[in-house]
């Protein structure tokens, strides 16, 4: 397998998924729509003053943490179930090899994640008053958050879409898989806020990147078993 | 001496030990110190039966990995008994954790990072279980609870080792310490107690997960004859 080829096919499926989206918007809207309302409820409930400051470290990164998720859970199912529902899966396998079908994905999961964490994180911080002193810790995090998060998403979207009842099944499966990786992100994200130091983000990012890296690396052998069942 | 009558005699000779096993929990064995009561007798059935959940998490892995390289029916009966015992196991540990929690802490459920590991690991079962209902057709279904399962496999060791060592934990010490050394401060008679009940809940889990293949074998079996 030439990796030129394969890069050519992977960017080619990135492409794809990108056109399609720009058409429809409904991963987009979904996750950002899902994103600011869950912001401006908690926002509106909470806001700044409601949380005692020795209180706040712990709540408002697992704050920033669940709105992230679910808004993510809301749309990157959609990656192989909008192939199942429009019947494209299977022009799909006969056009691309699985590898590139899945780094295709996966990096439009990637985008997707990446859109959405610019868009709220500077939201949240304003909105919740979330003073982050360790801006590249905190960047740090978030980069190998939305790589772990994609990574998980993928595969478990390309598991459910060859199985019925797709939407709800996508947060019974991601969850489990994903509560070690939150419980670190939380960790790495209150460690950012509360010191400028990056050797304070270091034990949570080295736990995020070897989650990450490993599921990563299993989604990448699992996935053709996945796709050609 | 026949398969059967080795079986048999195999049976028998675990329901001695489990009796013998219960009679030195509460008899022979002495109390903690430091524990409320009698409440440190728990460990007895506790540990075994988180060890034997993860045990069947382990053979659900490995049933699996068999069954996507001989995509064998059997592998995939085998892959969803241990995960069938993993469950009841799972459930039973939290359980007989919660029990002791409310004697020691008087609280039933105290978000202990341990407390979370075995209620990840209870979602997981039922997450797989959950998966296998929503396929109807068997190929697909084996194929897809397989590659779930390694999947989930990848989450155990940061799980068990990573996110327990990140939060402060009020669980007592486990034999493997944070340090990864084994711990050994438990009174002789404990400890053997301990051990013998653990080889019982193995003997145990692998007498249920022989019975549930063997009907899984039956069952595919009985189908093969009625699609000849």
């Amino acid at each position: 397998m030439r990796a030129s080829s394969l890069l050519s096919e992977s960017l080619a499926v990135l492409g794809k998924e990108l056109t399609s989206e720009l058409r429809s918007r409904v991963a987009l809207n979904a996750i950002g729509l899902f994103g600011i309302t869950t912001l401006v409820v908690v926002a509106y409930q909470i806001g700044p003053y409601q949380i005692q400051e020795k209180d706040r470290p712990h709540l408002l990164s697992a704050l920033l943490w669940v709105i992230l998720f679910f808004a993510a859970t809301s749309g990157l199912a959609r990656v192989f179930v909008k192939e199942e529902d429009a019947h494209t899966a299977k022009t799909l396998r006969l056009a691309a090899r699985p590898l590139a079908v899945f780094a295709g994905k996966y990096l439009f999961n990637l985008i997707l994640l990446v859109a959405l964490f610019t868009l709220i994180v500077p939201l949240y911080c304003a909105l919740m008053g979330y003073e982050v002193r360790g801006l590249v810790g905190l960047v740090l995090v978030l980069a190998a958050g939305a790589v772990a998060l994609a990574a998980s998403s993928t595969i478990v979207a390309a598991i459910i879409s060859r199985a019925s009842g797709s939407t709800t099944l996508f947060a019974i499966l991601s969850v489990p898989l994903v509560l070690p990786l939150l419980v670190m992100l939380i960790q790495g994200t209150r460690a950012a806020a509360g010191s400028v130091e990056l050797a304070a983000v270091l034990p949570a990012l080295q736990g995020i990147v070897s989650l990450g890296g490993a599921l990563l690396i299993v989604s990448v052998f699992l996935f053709p078993v996945v796709w050609h069942e | 001496m026949s398969d059967n009558r080795v079986r048999t005699a195999l049976h028998w000779l675990l329901g001695a030990w489990l009796v013998l096993v219960i009679a030195a929990a509460f008899f022979w064995a002495p109390a903690a110190a430091g524990f409320k009561g009698e409440s440190s007798r728990i460990v007895f059935f506790h540990v075994p039966q988180a060890w034997v959940a993860v045990l069947a998490f382990c053979v659900n892995l490995i049933a699996s990995l068999r069954y996507l390289r001989t995509r064998n029916p059997l592998d995939d009966a085998r892959a969803a008994a241990a995960a069938r015992l993993g469950l009841v196991f799972s459930l039973l540990a939290t359980v007989t954790g919660s029990i002791f929690a409310h004697v020691m802490w008087n609280s039933f459920w105290n978000w202990d990072p341990r407390e979370i590991s075995i209620a990840i690991l209870l979602l997981i079962y039922a997450a797989y279980f959950a998966l296998r209902e929503a396929v109807p057709d068997e190929e697909r279904r084996a194929s897809l609870s397989a590659a779930y399962a390694i999947l989930a496999f990848v989450t155990m060791p940061f799980l068990v080792f990573v996110v327990p060592r990140i939060y402060w934990s009020l669980h007592p010490d486990t034999i493997i310490g944070a340090t990864g050394k084994l711990k050994m401060q438990m009174d002789p008679r404990m400890l053997q107690t301990l051990f013998a009940s653990l080889v019982g809940f193995t003997g145990l889990f692998f007498w249920l997960y022989t019975l549930d293949v063997r009907l899984a074998r039956v069952r595919l079996a009985r189908q093969a004859r009625e699609e000849a």
